[in-house]
């Protein structure tokens, strides 16, 4: 990330007017930009070898074929989660000194610099300098490193909560 | 025959029940830790936790790894809390006073940990106090406002703890289950064996009456 304020603004102001990919394969990329953690994708366990080597170690807890099979995938689901829960504490979303730290009201000018080719309004002017002021807003509200790991893994709680009681219906009325 | 169960760990399912809950302790345990995180701390807890079970079977022994994981993340979650606190303190002194531009915020958000953990030098102190003083606050003050701050993300953190907590209790059934289930059918399989050494007593008394 360039260090120039004047660089950063001229940076973000032009990337505003992009209209995303165009080739196939940049298509294909952008198009996994909103993927988190996938654990909304339905896992396939039963062609894996994890989960024929934990039905056969099951099968001889005196445990019906179809209780195995369903502790397996249990078993198999909340590490996943916990994989899923790991990963998502240890990266958290990076920081964007530059936008939390930037001073908007100095960047004025800077802003009319950028619109002044085109032409444009005074109302032009305040409405960049106020979407640039709501994306600062957003940034410092994020917090810290701590704050956003704490925000992201609170989103996976539901799927721990899923793949808990799933395995643990699959042990008791085994 | 042996199956690739996970990070490379082989497990041979016609070995022993005990040998199995060995090899299989890497697999579902598979601790992924932090940087700063002792590995022996964490195994010797995994430990403890199947000394306590009478003879574990495989499944029990991934449940109770399970178990120790969430014992894990509360610890973590824990620690998360008081950094989250420090870290609102850091940005509201870094606000209140007058270097909220610039690299002021980084360098006194690491002098200000380093101030709460008792192990600042000299001039992080001098940096900590000369912020107080700018902003006008005593470090209970700004603890204070701090907690207010972060007060979401606290919760949010509370969240996480009681959702482990909740895990814990679903494995603690699960285990519970096992043993009754276990006790149940060798209890049945004595009761079994007592009726059928009675009946082939009877049968021999029978036998003894006929022939004489």
């Amino acid at each position: 990330m360039t260090t120039n304020p004047r660089r950063n603004l001229t940076n973000r102001y032009n990337a505003l007017k992009s209209t995303g990919p165009r080739s196939v394969a940049g298509k294909r990329a952008s198009s996994q930009n909103s993927r988190k953690h996938g654990l909304n994708s339905a896992p396939d366990f039963e062609s894996s070898s994890e989960y024929r080597a934990l039905v056969e170690l099951i099968a001889g807890e005196e445990f019906s074929a179809f209780a195995c099979a369903d502790i397996a995938a249990g078993l198999l689901d909340c590490r996943r989660v916990m994989d899923a829960y790991y990963d998502t504490y240890t990266s958290p979303e990076p920081i964007d000194e530059f936008l939390r730290d930037a001073n908007m009201r100095a960047s004025n000018p800077i802003f009319s610099e950028l619109l002044s080719p085109s032409g444009s309004e005074p109302q032009d002017l305040r409405e960049m300098a106020a979407f640039f002021a709501s994306m600062q807003r957003q940034e410092r509200r994020k917090g810290g490193p701590v704050s956003r790991r704490s925000a992201n893994t609170h989103k996976l709680i539901r799927y721990q909560r899923n793949g808990i009681a799933r395995l643990s219906r699959a042990v008791r009325q085994g | 025959m042996l199956y690739n169960v996970h990070f490379g760990i082989y497990v041979d399912v016609a070995m022993p029940v005990e040998d199995k809950s060995k090899s299989l302790l890497p697999f579902l345990s598979s601790p992924k830790l932090l940087p700063n995180e002792s590995e022996a701390e964490f195994q010797s807890g995994l430990q403890s936790l199947l000394s306590e079970l009478d003879n574990p079977s495989p499944l029990a022994v991934a449940l109770v790894s399970q178990l120790n994981e969430c014992l894990w993340w509360i610890r973590r979650h824990t620690v998360d809390k008081e950094l989250l606190l420090h870290e609102s303190m850091a940005r509201l002194l870094s606000r209140e006073g007058s270097n909220w531009m610039g690299s002021g915020n980084s360098a006194l958000s690491v002098a200000l940990e380093h101030y709460l953990n008792g192990s600042a030098q000299k001039d992080q102190a001098a940096l900590v106090e000369e912020a107080l003083i700018d902003a006008n606050l005593t470090l209970s003050d700004l603890r204070a406002k701090g907690f207010k701050d972060a007060a979401r993300h606290i919760k949010m953190v509370d969240d996480l703890i009681h959702r482990q907590h909740q895990t814990i209790r679903h494995l603690q059934w699960s285990i519970d289950s096992i043993d009754y289930k276990s006790r149940l059918i060798r209890r049945m399989d004595l009761e079994l064996a007592a009726l059928e050494s009675k009946q082939s007593v009877k049968g021999a008394l029978t036998l003894d009456d006929k022939s004489s």
